[in-house]
């Protein structure tokens, strides 16, 4: 096996998680249910109504589910916590405003001539979920759209982490969001979910945030590190590294939880099982889609007590990447 | 200089101005920078729009990738990297359409093959904007961490700024900051339906202006933090600021971007005076060049030094602007020339200055670039040209 390079280490000091919420499929924040996925995706103007006060008319339904993602999770903190702090936000997203691009250029491209919607197209442009997300945070500093396919979440996760060490930054909101668009094919597609290359699973969407701070006492838990590793070769040779990273995690009397992406298959968490590693598999709870991993990061600091946990992805091409962090005693 | 000092190691460009930052910057200086042009791509389905189009024999797909590739290796040959330094760079990219060229070519192929046949709505198959960093990391083997920034107008400014970010902290080695932004028929319609798209002609500060005209572009910027370079350029002052007022306004009073540029020139602890030059964001519509110019005034002053836009003569770039016109203006630079303005012909009283009109020859000093995107996006840097003599020493000393 080439091992080419590993890429980052560990933070000096955990990153403490002041809080965080997940919102799946069925569009209850912060609680599992059952869905399926040729339901989707579920009108979610019910949770705008719940989680907003008030509805997003204007919006499209990647907007929303931003919006209302990252105010769930500031919900659990105090009206107030943001004020006065240097507060980043770093929203994480594979495909973006698909629901807005979709209708858009159907109507560019329709024969005889369509007619693009302004509004569409305003709400299509990249950046509009997180400047409404900003605006609604007040926050007018480090604002950043980050994309990454499959590792979109654990890309904005690791350079937030970087901002609050160098302190740029007092408090970062980092989310992943993804929305399921029809058709459920040609979504596989755009997640370049292709037969033996990730686990047999509906396609789904979550939205799904982190507050992170600097050294704050009151938290749910703790990011530990987010490391990602270029690999190609034998399969079981990268348990050293598995070993390498557990070894970030003082688990001793804790809970060892191991949260596999859904590039993960069967064969690759068996160094992990050996290792008393507990595998928690979030997937059927959100769907494959590509910031899945902030769903079963959020889901694992807000539900599991006493537990270092590592989350494990990969992309297509053979990148890697781990999130460990521990949660609440 | 200092330790810390983030160096500017290579750059390249292709934009309608030519095939690598060097071509075009010598056609800017010699004024060869023909206006936007109906556009011709087999993919465009509308010709009224005047566009800044890159030429090449090949379909869309093979010119966007074929502009990649001219960029990056422009600039890993300007920068002089080895294969391992490149190996262990970090790639960011800025981009706002990724590979959604794929999607508009082969779609109107689709239509071109089956002429009888009843049209299929177009599907969206690309995998979103970080394709383009997959692609590049892989064809490279570039093994450092892989960033990509879909941030309208700014993806690639914000890039180059998070990027001398992370060299300062010590996270990354060397950033190859990339923009990529070829013409769809997406944007083209987009701010055609927001009644931003100027059909004659782009006048960036001009009272004339009526909108921007869209360019395509591919670019890269390498920065870097090594002790033993040589680059005559430093890369100080980046600033992001989110402005939450308005999404598509950066505020007609100019407050906003003089506050902007305030915090870039305080935080690389120089003043105006020291300001050679600017190479202003200058869109050619009404809102961002009053804002940016009043912003500019207020600021500046009596002092305001020569005002350049790039974007008459090689459009805006969208998400490519940042990389793209760092690149060319640098390539300026080395010919010993701030470039003149372009499309510009009556002042607009609201602004109050007239862009630089001709060719200036350039000093030492610091250049002032800003960025103004959709979202209320600001970027703002310097690039320090420093003497050929202190850039030899600091690598003699090595």
């Amino acid at each position: 096996m080439t091992e080419t390079t590993t890429k980052h280490t560990a933070p000096a000091s955990p990153i403490p998680v002041i809080a965080a919420s997940y919102i799946g499929p069925p569009l209850m924040p912060n609680r599992d249910a059952l869905w399926e996925e040729n339901e989707l995706p579920l009108n979610a103007d019910a949770l705008v109504n719940e989680v907003m006060g008030q509805p997003m008319r204007r919006a499209g339904r990647f907007i929303k589910m931003v919006s209302c993602g990252g105010l769930a999770c500031l919900q659990q903190v105090s009206p107030d916590y943001l004020k006065g702090k240097k507060t980043g936000i770093f929203l994480a997203t594979g495909l973006g405003n698909v629901d807005e691009i979709l209708p858009f250029i159907t109507q560019v491209f329709k024969h005889g001539g369509g007619f693009p919607s302004p509004n569409q197209f305003a709400n299509s442009v990249s950046n509009a979920a997180a400047f409404v997300m900003a605006r609604i945070c007040e926050v007018t500093g480090t604002v950043l759209t980050v994309s990454q396919e499959e590792l979109s979440f654990e890309s904005a996760l690791w350079l937030a982490q970087t901002y609050l060490e160098h302190g740029r930054i007092d408090i970062a909101l980092v989310g992943g969001c993804d929305i399921f668009t029809p058709t459920a094919e040609e979504y596989r597609e755009r997640v370049n979910v292709s037969c033996g290359n990730a686990r047999r699973l509906p396609m789904g969407e979550s939205s799904s945030w982190l507050l992170l701070g600097k050294n704050e006492e009151q938290n749910i838990g703790h990011i530990l590190a987010v490391d990602f590793y270029d690999t190609v070769g034998a399969p079981d040779q990268r348990f050293d590294k598995q070993t390498i990273l557990s070894d970030l995690c003082d688990a001793r009397g804790k809970g060892r939880i191991v949260l596999p992406g859904f590039r993960i298959r069967q064969t690759d968490l068996n160094g992990w099982k050996d290792g008393g590693w507990e595998t928690e598999d979030y997937l059927p709870c959100c769907g494959i889609h590509s910031t899945a991993s902030a769903f079963g990061i959020a889901r694992t600091l807000r539900e599991k007590t006493n537990s270092v946990f590592v989350h494990y992805n990969c992309s297509a091409s053979g990148r890697h990447a781990f999130v460990s962090g521990s949660t609440k005693s | 200089m200092n330790s810390g000092d983030i160096y500017v190691r290579g750059w390249g460009a292709v934009t309608t101005l030519g095939w690598n930052a060097t071509d075009a910057a010598r056609n800017l200086i010699e004024a060869q920078a023909p206006p936007a042009k109906p556009g011709r791509s087999s993919h465009l389905i509308n010709r009224d729009f005047n566009v800044f189009e890159v030429s090449h024999p090949g379909n869309p797909l093979e010119k966007a990738m074929a502009m990649l590739e001219g960029a990056i290796d422009e600039a890993f040959e300007r920068a002089g990297l080895s294969p391992d330094e490149i190996a262990e760079s970090s790639v960011l990219i800025g981009t706002t359409g990724g590979l959604f060229i794929r999607n508009e070519h082969e779609f109107i192929e689709a239509v071109r093959k089956n002429p009888d046949g009843e049209t299929p709505p177009i599907s969206c198959r690309n995998r979103g904007a970080g394709e383009v960093a997959d692609f590049i990391t892989k064809k490279y083997g570039i093994r450092g961490m892989a960033l990509t920034f879909s941030i309208a107008c700014v993806s690639s400014s914000h890039a180059l700024v998070v990027a001398a970010d992370l060299l300062q902290s010590r996270k990354i080695r060397r950033a190859i900051v990339i923009g990529f932004e070829p013409l769809l028929n997406m944007t083209l319609h987009g701010f055609s339906s927001l009644l931003l798209f100027d059909y004659e002609r782009c006048r960036p500060f001009c009272a004339t202006r009526a909108g921007m005209q869209i360019g395509e572009a591919a670019s890269a910027v390498i920065l870097d933090s090594g002790q033993n370079l040589s680059s005559r350029y430093t890369f100080s002052g980046g600033y992001l600021y989110n402005d939450i007022k308005s999404m598509t306004s950066a505020g007609i009073d100019g407050v906003t971007v003089s506050e902007v540029v305030r915090h870039t020139l305080d935080s690389a602890r120089l003043s105006a005076d020291d300001i050679i030059a600017i190479k202003a964001h200058g869109t050619g519509t009404k809102d961002n060049d009053l804002s940016e110019g009043r912003g500019l005034v207020r600021l500046f002053g009596e002092k305001l030094p020569p005002v350049v836009s790039l974007k008459g003569a090689i459009g805006h770039t969208l998400g490519a602007a940042g990389t793209a016109e760092t690149a060319l203006w640098l390539s300026c630079l080395d010919e010993g020339i701030i470039p003149r303005s372009f499309g510009f012909s009556k002042m607009d009283p609201e602004i109050g200055f007239t862009p630089s009109q001709k060719n200036i020859d350039a000093r030492d000093g610091a250049y002032l670039f800003t960025f103004f995107g959709f979202g209320g996006t600001c970027t703002s840097y310097l690039i320090i040209r420093n003497s050929t003599e202190n850039s030899s020493a600091r690598a003699g000393s090595s």
